[in-house]
């Protein structure tokens, strides 16, 4: 097994009092894995996603992320490793110009401007949006705006990256290119969606929740091939794995 | 507010935006020196005395030249600030009626005082709008946030200047989507009824605050912590680009601080119409 990166044990958390949305949650994820995190909505996907990069507090149980635990006082440090796309990327992005929301987080953590701008460029060109430095935000299309919210990621060189449904108003060939880009960060990546075909294409191991608990924990090949299993939890086989 | 004019309103903050990012020779200046000229300027034509006309007419010469180095539309100019210039030259409009002393007479006619402070209040706030308005359209938001954390303006200040600038424009999106929602639910009805007013408001209130929660949530996720980062420009501070607009920046401040000092403490506009008379 590769070095443990998020080490969770026995979360459980509620926006309500006595209202549960995760309940003793446990789940370790190695260095170069692929998650994807599977469940119907209401299921409680974006809600651990948001918990691991700190956004939310009252949980009981507890969040290590490469063996810091996630507390009030080491927020920065954690948040330095992981990079978390929202899945609404009109609330990732909100400075100008692309280029200035791509060179927000870097400029944050008191990179030099020749730092900064390397990571800018790099981070561009592996989301193939460098023509789009200078553009407007506002003027991107549901596409460019999601690689773009991508690209304000890598720019932070995180060693964990979290989506939360990423392929949500895609069209082919900008799914194409997540899948291709996702494909090439070679570190902990953990998917929340239930497009499962994209699961398919991007993840190795599937992790299904529902009703806020853990229903299984495997192999994609295992959990998305087994029609009665994700019926039973609110979900369809992949289209691609139906043979239609 | 129909969801149209909320639409006109958001498309005028971005292309203000647009302006203030692009690639022009006004744009490329630092913005601390922008920032220090414009309150220059209107500190300079605020202190004229309510007589002067003659001098405050010389100032136009500043948002003369910075409107046609910068290559802003002027007709532009005015377009958007159609509701603040009526504004503006309203200041001072009883003036005419207390000081009714005749103080010089063009040809037959005599001006009273009233009318002279009258015109010359127009003309200081058309003057420091079009100042502000130079300012805001050849400098961007962030940078000009910058460059009041350059001169110690507290962190908290800039900050709640720059969330708010950004929060405007999400309140207006939201306040757009549900009007547009609305009205295609009310065909044929002008505008949105009284009865359904509080539900709107309070929606809109409850959606701008949850976006405006995400807004934050990504910030901080970036290592935003209650503080706008440092830099003014992507570009390597010691690119050559950067030494030019540096250079250029300091003629720029040092030519304009001249001139305004000259055009207040030098009777100009009188020794020019000495050679004429």
């Amino acid at each position: 097994m590769s070095h443990i990166h998020i080490d969770v044990e026995n979360l459980t958390y509620a926006y309500e009092a006595g209202v549960p949305v995760l309940q003793d949650i446990c789940l370790h994820a190695g260095e170069n894995e692929s998650i994807g995190l599977i469940g119907a909505n209401g299921a409680g996907k974006s809600t651990l996603l948001k918990l691991l990069v700190g956004l939310g507090t009252g949980f009981t149980g507890s969040i290590r992320v490469e063996e810091i635990p996630l507390e009030k006082k080491t927020l920065p440090k954690i948040r330095e490793k992981i990079g978390y796309v929202f899945q609404d990327a009109d609330a990732q992005l909100f400075m100008t110009t692309v280029g200035e929301d791509v060179a927000f987080a870097p400029r944050n953590y008191g990179l030099p401007e020749e730092e900064v701008e390397k990571r800018v460029q790099t981070a561009l060109e592996k989301t193939h949006i460098s023509h789009l430095r200078d553009k407007a935000v506002y003027k991107l299309s549901g596409g460019e705006k999601k690689l773009a919210s991508i690209a304000t990621i890598l720019s932070m060189t995180p060693h964990i990256i979290l989506l939360d449904e990423p392929s949500v108003a895609l069209d082919p060939q900008n799914r194409r290119n997540l899948i291709r880009i996702l494909g090439e960060f070679d570190h902990l990546k953990i998917i929340a969606s239930h497009d499962l075909d994209f699961i398919w294409d991007t993840c190795e191991r599937v992790i299904l929740l529902s009703g806020g608990r853990i229903v299984r924990d495997g192999s994609a090949e295992e959990i998305l091939r087994d029609r009665e299993l994700l019926e039973a939890n609110g979900l369809e086989l992949p289209l691609s794995l139906t043979g239609r | 507010m129909s969801s149209n004019k909320i639409d006109g309103a958001i498309g005028e903050f971005r292309s203000l935006d647009t302006s203030a990012n692009q690639d022009q020779w006004m744009n490329r200046l630092h913005p601390l020196v922008k920032l220090f000229l414009t309150i220059l300027y209107i500190t300079v034509t605020v202190s004229f005395s309510r007589y002067q006309l003659a001098g405050l007419l010389c100032m136009a010469i500043y948002p003369l030249v910075g409107f046609t180095v910068g290559e802003i539309s002027f007709a532009g100019c005015l377009k958007r600030l159609r509701i603040v210039l009526p504004l503006v030259c309203m200041v001072g409009i009883f003036n005419p009626l207390f000081d009714r002393e005749v103080v010089l007479h063009i040809g037959s006619i005599a001006v009273t005082g009233g009318v002279l402070s009258m015109i010359t209040l127009m003309i200081k706030g058309v003057l420091t709008v079009l100042a502000s308005y130079l300012l805001i359209v050849t400098t961007s938001i962030e940078k000009i946030c910058r460059a009041l954390r350059l001169i110690h303006v507290p962190k908290v200040l800039v900050t709640e200047i720059l969330l708010i600038y950004r929060y405007v424009t999400v309140l207006l999106s939201e306040a757009g989507r549900i009007t547009q929602a609305y009205s295609l639910r009310a065909p044929g009805q002008k505008g949105v009824a009284f009865k359904a007013w509080g539900p709107l408001l309070g929606q809109m209130l409850l959606r701008s605050m949850d976006r405006a929660e995400v807004l934050y949530e990504s910030m901080c996720i970036r290592g935003f912590s209650g503080e706008f980062p440092g830099g003014t420009s992507l570009r390597p501070a010691d690119s050559k680009e950067a030494r030019r607009a540096g250079r250029a920046s300091l003629c720029w401040l040092f030519f304009w601080t001249a001139v305004f000092l000259l055009i207040r403490f030098v009777p100009l506009a009188e020794w020019l119409g000495g050679l004429f008379v």
